[in-house]
């Protein structure tokens, strides 16, 4: 394969904004993608920091970054980097034609598809939760059929939120969907076409009023920008907030389609559907990655390398009896000698769970290190949630760590 | 308080075996059971429906009940046996005499065993060990411990039989040397109630001992902890058992898409204990791979453990299995009888002799027809016909078959309201339909009922996508009592933990990270909302 | 045993795929690769009759690209469909469709007559009956095939060989496409050999649940391309489809010997020119070209895990103005959208991408996939070409 200067190894989020970092330093950038990443699981918002150690809920989420030990994604990629990431990120989507507001200093709560609010910092408009927590009423918008959505389980939930009273209405539209099920995906390509934007506007102006709050689910259709929103506003005159929901999440789809299509116009050429599955390494340098079909290997030459390969889930770390790997590098992953000592006896309390925190060790420049705190590799760099010392989903922190790790990591390249 | 002539303790094959003998025989009776039906022992095991011949060698006696009980439950328990047949088969380096043994066993017990030629053997299961030097093939059967509690249920209730779940025995009343009534307490509401009845039948399986003690008696039960793993895919057609004396790991059934490994058997202090140690799976991981060699390769699911109830002196495996009728007024008290030890394959045999105890001493003539009545009818075919196009490929099958009597109100409803043929576990196809059936039911409190009665949940996913989708449905139609329906997810996504934790690596360390992220990350099940 | 069994067990239902699934997006009535593929597969060993859930899929292998756990989700709906046609017949469209190799060597020797007889309004309507898409016009044949033409052709020799696959599409419809990829190689100073007894790669047949059929074809293949392979000779395809085939699918689908040392020697044709070119081993003074184009990377390529070579190469050709489409797939997947029952569900597939086409004002649409031209020149109008056929111009 033709030589670059970096190879970005993954294509979620990490991997797509270190991309973009180092394209934007005119780097010519390759991204190896071997499925489309866990952008769509999330939600798309960027969680900072949402709750401490503790479990307390952090209200300043940049400030409490100050107090995070020092083998934190965060306190390695340093307070500097860490604001001119979601700097960078806001422009990227901006740029993108999808704005994204917030900052990393402000807690912001968001309903959920269960009822709860959840913390986070930077949001598309469409998600922003600012009119509901002004208003006293709101109205939630169902589907019919939708089947990871219902209205009577949110307001059911957010009705016992502690100082959040609000009186709930209930509008259900009837997309008129035969065939399969319904998921949110077939709602929002609904609302992509005209006739479905105008039914849908018609049954809900039946059951909401101008100035109306209203929440619904990931649905204002599936291209990044505001256009379903802005004409669901002028029609109704009324806001729209978008809930968190299940996969397949379509706020997170748009920010991995705005994104994606963001690198491609700075120039980083993806390549789709391909597995490294190994690294040429020569004295302390990597030269190659490997990609591994059916067919044959393939050699990818670079001269900096970013790990951006996820967790147990996407593959960046691989777990045995007793023991976890990360399969590229062959870099040591520290876990306990007991199997037992791997988790929590509950799946969703008692703290962080050991697993989450397994990964990759890096030093001051992200680069992997050994056992004696050295870097492995001098142009290996590990980004998002191949690194250790953070659980993401019990700190909401996942993509804040992913946008600050990956953006670090594109301005360290060579 | 209530007054009925007989209450049964326990919810077990033994308990609603007994239940629904009793019925059957005019007999006014009450179950009464701690949890749910069947989530101990008789939800808690490898779903093997024995032939026999695994005990042709060891146990004659047992090997002979089983394939007479074995016939019985094939044709009365059509809509809970799977008749996948097994094989037995000896690896290279197994003892050859061992099998000799074991064929001249069989053909005494009278359980067909006919040798299979390798290259056949080999046709249906490619899966096999390749070590395989004699295969045998017997009328093993998988059987669903969970359809079976409910299906005598079902069959009980036709004549008049009666359930309380979630309602625990906590002690015998007595009358001089009479027993006339049980304390119970509700255990979702803390509510105590005392139940008035001429007879108690203990049919508490591992627990048989505790409440014998209630009465002053000394029963010997000794709980025997047995591990499992269930796994992803159903990589064996037929039951497959090691042809050697019998040991931890040689056993593996399958059922529907799935297949499950067992067993370990080591004594335990409490029966209470049913969480399953690393170790334990690593064993049976062990054994089990002698007879698939791909088997680290496959996706576990989760692992499990339950208790046998062992009414014998001695310990572990070597005990016979066999079942003791112990009735108590030979210790001075009369209207109380213990079914002790057993087997779920001769649940029905112990159920039969115990009510046949039960009956003489109420002075009940009634004979038993618990073996010539099919437990559920087969739902009409042209019922069947018509609800083939409301359902996935497959679910029309396995809906037909968990749903008992439910079936045709089930399909109704499909047919009315096209919406809720929406699945809402896609592992286990499980339509909405289903789980709202399963959620009228009185007996229905949480999920983990939903799940005992349709499968929700126990597939890939392991609770992932359904939990949220069934409770926002239930929620909507006002079919839970919880305020809000977060416990009811979060209680559930738990119970499905304690099996994921001691296999968490591969593809369940994935899917944990995935849960995560989806219930935790996203919907913040887990943090606190201080604002 | 091939590995599919616990290939599926990765899947972590997490809807990557059904969230791309051009299939799933145009019709209600496909369930979804997850639902079809891995959900489904649970279920069909202990099945007694198998299931037709996969019949809508048209093998676009998008599913596969986006899976982020490696599942060969469309593997697993091809062998679905083939159990069910174990069991049961297929329409004789089916077998038509799936028979191309056949049907072009029966049809060619009679051009223009078997064409007019293919396009005359009343055999339009005849074929309608059997479940033809009445409003797809099937490619027309030539009258003298790839192989005759290049039979006929006079090579200048050089010691550095190359074996080209040509492959049904290019042999019996588009035969100026493999003219071109042997013009670029000879003015690269390579020798192109087309080995005899090279016949269908086998990918149709799969797709319409033939898998017996394929699996001969493959046998053929992989005998008549086994004196090459061991000698280190580079196989090339410009078709993306048969590419992907010789690659993949017949490793996944079949145990055919020599078929994994056979895949360690194939590439696409644009994928080895840029292989050349970044070992220093094209020519580099090319000839000025002009013209706006668009690029379609078809489906199969983008499977192949390889980026998009023909798109970069064409990049580099001085004077060129090329951008990519990135409209997902074209709709016609081979032979699924020449069915009548499929037809409608082709076309919605491809709207974004016909939009994109006549919206781009471009020359003309570059594409390495033979039936994706064809879908975007009737649906369009849009004159198209191969990428091999630009690069020519700037070669010779």
């Amino acid at each position: 394969m033709s030589a670059c200067d970096v190879v970005v190894i993954g294509g979620g989020l990490s991997g797509l904004v270190a991309a973009a970092a180092a394209a934007e330093r005119d780097k010519k950038v390759v991204l190896i993608a071997k499925g489309v990443g866990a952008i769509a699981v999330g939600s798309g918002s960027i969680d900072v920091l949402g709750y401490e150690a503790g479990g307390k809920p952090v209200a300043r989420p940049l400030a409490e970054m100050g107090k995070l030990p020092s083998n934190h994604p965060y306190a390695r990629a340093g307070k500097q980097a860490t604001a001119k990431a979601f700097e960078f990120f806001l422009d990227l989507c901006e740029k993108g034609g999808f704005p994204y507001s917030g900052s990393a200093d402000v807690a912001r709560w968001v309903p959920t598809a269960i009822g709860t609010l959840k913390p986070t910092c930077f949001l598309p408009r469409s998600m922003d939760p600012a009119p509901l927590e002004a208003a006293k009423a709101a109205v939630v918008v169902g589907f019919r059929g939708l089947k990871d959505y219902y209205p009577e389980l949110i307001i059911r939930g957010l009705m016992q939120v502690p100082a959040y009273p609000k009186r709930f209405r209930t509008v259900i539209v009837d997309p008129e969907m035969a065939g399969r099920d319904v998921n949110a995906l077939d709602i929002a390509r609904w609302l992509d076409t005209e006739s479905g934007r105008h039914a849908c506007i018609e049954q809900m102006l039946t059951g909401i009023a101008p100035g109306n709050v209203v929440l619904v689910p990931p649905v204002l259709g599936t291209v990044p920008n505001y256009g379903v929103l802005e004409e669901f506003e002028k029609a109704t005159t009324c806001k729209f907030i978008e809930i968190t929901g299940m996969p397949p999440a379509i706020t997170g789809l748009r920010l991995y389609d705005l994104l994606v299509s963001e690198i491609k116009k700075r120039g980083v050429r993806i390549v789709e559907h391909a597995t490294v599955t190994r690294a040429v390494v020569d004295n302390g340098r990597c030269t190659a990655v490997v990609t591994h079909g059916v067919d044959r290997e393939r050699t990818h030459p670079a001269r900096s390398f970013i790990l951006a390969t996820g967790g147990f889930y996407s593959g960046g770390l691989e777990a045995g009896v007793g023991s976890a790997r990360e399969p590229v590098f062959g870099l040591p992953v520290k876990v306990p000698e007991s199997q037992s000592d791997w988790s929590n006896a509950f799946l969703l309390s008692g703290g962080a769970q050991p697993f989450a925190r397994f990964g990759l060790d890096v030093d001051a420049r992200l680069r992997p290190t050994d056992g004696s705190g050295k870097a492995v590799f001098e142009n290996v760099y590990a980004v998002g949630r191949t690194l250790s010392g953070f659980d993401d989903a019990f700190e909401k922190s996942g993509n804040g760590v992913a946008v600050v790790t990956g953006y670090r990591a594109g301005t360290l390249v060579a | 308080m209530d007054s009925v002539t007989v209450v049964v303790i326990g919810g077990g094959a033994t308990g609603t075996g007994i239940l629904r003998d009793l019925s059957m025989r005019g007999v006014k009776t009450l179950l009464i059971e701690r949890g749910d039906l069947a989530s101990d022992a008789s939800g808690r095991f490898h779903g093997l429906l024995h032939s026999g011949a695994r005990y042709a060698v060891t146990d004659p006696r047992s090997a002979k009940e089983c394939i007479e009980e074995n016939a019985i439950l094939r044709r009365i328990g059509k809509h809970c046996v799977e008749k996948t047949e097994g094989f037995f088969v000896r690896l290279e380096g197994d003892g050859e005499d061992y099998e000799g043994q074991w064929v001249a066993g069989c053909a005494a017990a009278r359980i067909h065993a006919k040798r299979v030629d390798l290259k056949e053997a080999r046709r249906l299961e490619p899966h096999l060990s390749r070590r395989a030097v004699s295969v045998f093939r017997v009328p093993d059967s998988a059987i669903d411990g969970f359809r079976l509690c409910w299906q005598n249920v079902a069959s009980a209730r036709r004549y008049g039989g009666e359930v309380r779940t979630y309602t625990e025995a906590t002690g015998i009343e007595r009358a001089g040397d009479r027993v006339v009534g049980v304390t119970v307490c509700d255990t979702l509401t803390g509510a105590v109630d005392s139940i008035g009845c001429d007879h108690v039948v203990n049919a508490a399986g591992s627990w048989v001992g505790r409440v014998a003690s209630w009465a002053g008696i000394e029963v010997d039960v000794k709980p025997d902890r047995g591990v499992l793993i269930a796994f992803n895919h159903r990589f064996t057609n037929r039951v497959i058992n090691r042809l050697r004396p019998p040991a931890n790991g040689d056993i593996f059934v399958p059922h529907g898409p799935i297949t499950v490994l067992g067993t370990t058997s080591s004594p335990v202090a409490s029966a209470d204990d049913n969480v399953p140690h690393v170790e334990e799976v690593l064993e049976l991981l062990h054994n089990g791979t002698e007879l698939f060699e791909d088997l680290p390769k496959y996706r576990i699911l989760r692992a499990y453990a339950g208790a046998r109830p062992l009414y014998s002196p001695g310990e572990g495996r070597a005990a016979s299995r066999d079942f003791t009728i112990l009735d108590h007024s030979t210790d001075g008290l009369r209207g109380l009888t213990s079914a002790a030890g057993g087997k779920l394959t001769s649940y029905r045999l112990m159920a039969e002799k115990t009510a046949d105890v039960v009956c003489r001493e109420l002075g009940v003539k009634a004979a038993c027809r618990t073996a010539a009545e099919p437990m559920v009818e087969d739902p009409p075919r042209r019922l069947v016909t018509r609800a083939r196009p409301f359902f996935p490929p497959y679910g029309l099958d396995l809906a037909a078959s968990r749903l008992g009597a439910a079936f045709g109100p089930v399909v109704q409803g499909l047919q009315m309201h096209p919406e809720e043929r929406r699945l809402i576990c896609e592992c286990e196809m499980v339509t909405l339909a289903e789980v709202e059936s399963a959620a009228r039911e009185p007996t229905t409190f949480n999920l983990g009922d939903i799940r005992r009665r349709t499968r929700m949940g126990m597939g890939t996913c392991q609770g992932a996508f359904c939990s949220l989708r069934a409770v926002g449905a239930l929620v909507s139609h006002d079919l839970v009592a919880d305020k809000d329906g977060k416990a009811l997810i979060r209680d559930f996504l738990e119970t499905r933990w304690k099996g994921i934790r001691p296999v968490l690596w591969g593809d369940q360390i994935r899917e944990a990270e995935f849960q995560r992220e989806v219930y935790a990350a996203t919907l913040n099940l887990d943090g606190t909302a201080q604002r | 045993m091939k590995g599919y069994l616990y290939d599926s067990d990765r899947c972590m239902a997490c809807t990557s795929c059904t969230v791309v699934c051009p299939v799933a997006a145009a019709t209600r009535e496909f369930l979804g690769p997850k639902m079809v593929g891995p959900a489904l597969s649970r279920f069909r060993r202990p099945a007694l009759a198998p299931d037709l859930a996969a019949d809508l899929c048209s093998n676009c292998k998008n599913c596969d690209i986006s899976c982020p756990s490696g599942v060969p989700i469309s593997t697993l709906n091809m062998l679905s469909k083939a159990e069910y046609y174990r069991h049961h017949r297929h329409r004789l469209r089916d077998w038509v469709l799936s028979h191309g190799q056949l049907m072009g060597n029966l049809a060619t020797p009679f051009v223009p007559l078997s064409n007019l007889a293919i396009a005359n309004p009343i055999s339009r309507t005849m074929l309608g009956a059997f479940g033809f898409a009445g409003r797809m016009p099937l490619p027309a044949y030539v009258r003298k095939t790839f192989r005759k033409q290049f039979r006929a052709l006079r090579q200048q020799s050089f010691p550095q060989k190359v074996v080209f696959f040509p492959g049904c599409y290019i042999d019996f419809y588009d035969p100026g496409v493999g003219l071109d990829f042997v013009a670029v190689m000879q003015a690269n100073e390579y020798e192109v050999v087309v080995p005899r007894g090279l016949g269908c790669c086998g990918t149709p047949m799969v797709a319409n649940g033939f898998p017996g059929a394929a699996e001969r074809a493959v046998r053929r293949n992989v005998r008549a391309l086994q004196e090459w392979t061991d000698a280190g000779v580079p196989v090339v395809a410009c078709c993306t489809s048969c590419s992907l085939t010789l690659k993949q699918e017949q490793q996944e689908l079949f145990d055919v010997p020599g078929a994994a040392e056979l895949a360690a020697r194939v590439y696409d044709a644009t994928e080895f020119l840029l292989e050349l070119r970044d070992r220093g081993k094209l020519k580099t003074d090319l000839k000025q070209l002009s013209g706006r184009y668009l690029y379609h990377a078809p489906c199969h390529l983008r499977d192949q895990g390889i980026g998009r070579p023909g798109f970069e190469m064409l990049g580099s050709l001085p004077g060129l103005e090329i951008s990519d489409a990135d409209a997902g797939c074209c709709g016609l997947s081979g032979s699924y959208g020449f069915k009548g029952d499929r037809y409608e569900v082709a076309q919605a597939v491809g709207d974004a991408l016909f939009k994109k086409v006549r919206a781009s004002g471009a020359d003309a649409v570059i594409s390495e996939c033979g039936t994706c031209r064809h879908q975007i020149t009737v649906a369009t109008g849009a004159k198209t070409l191969h990428p091999i056929s630009v690069m020519r111009r700037a070669f010779e």
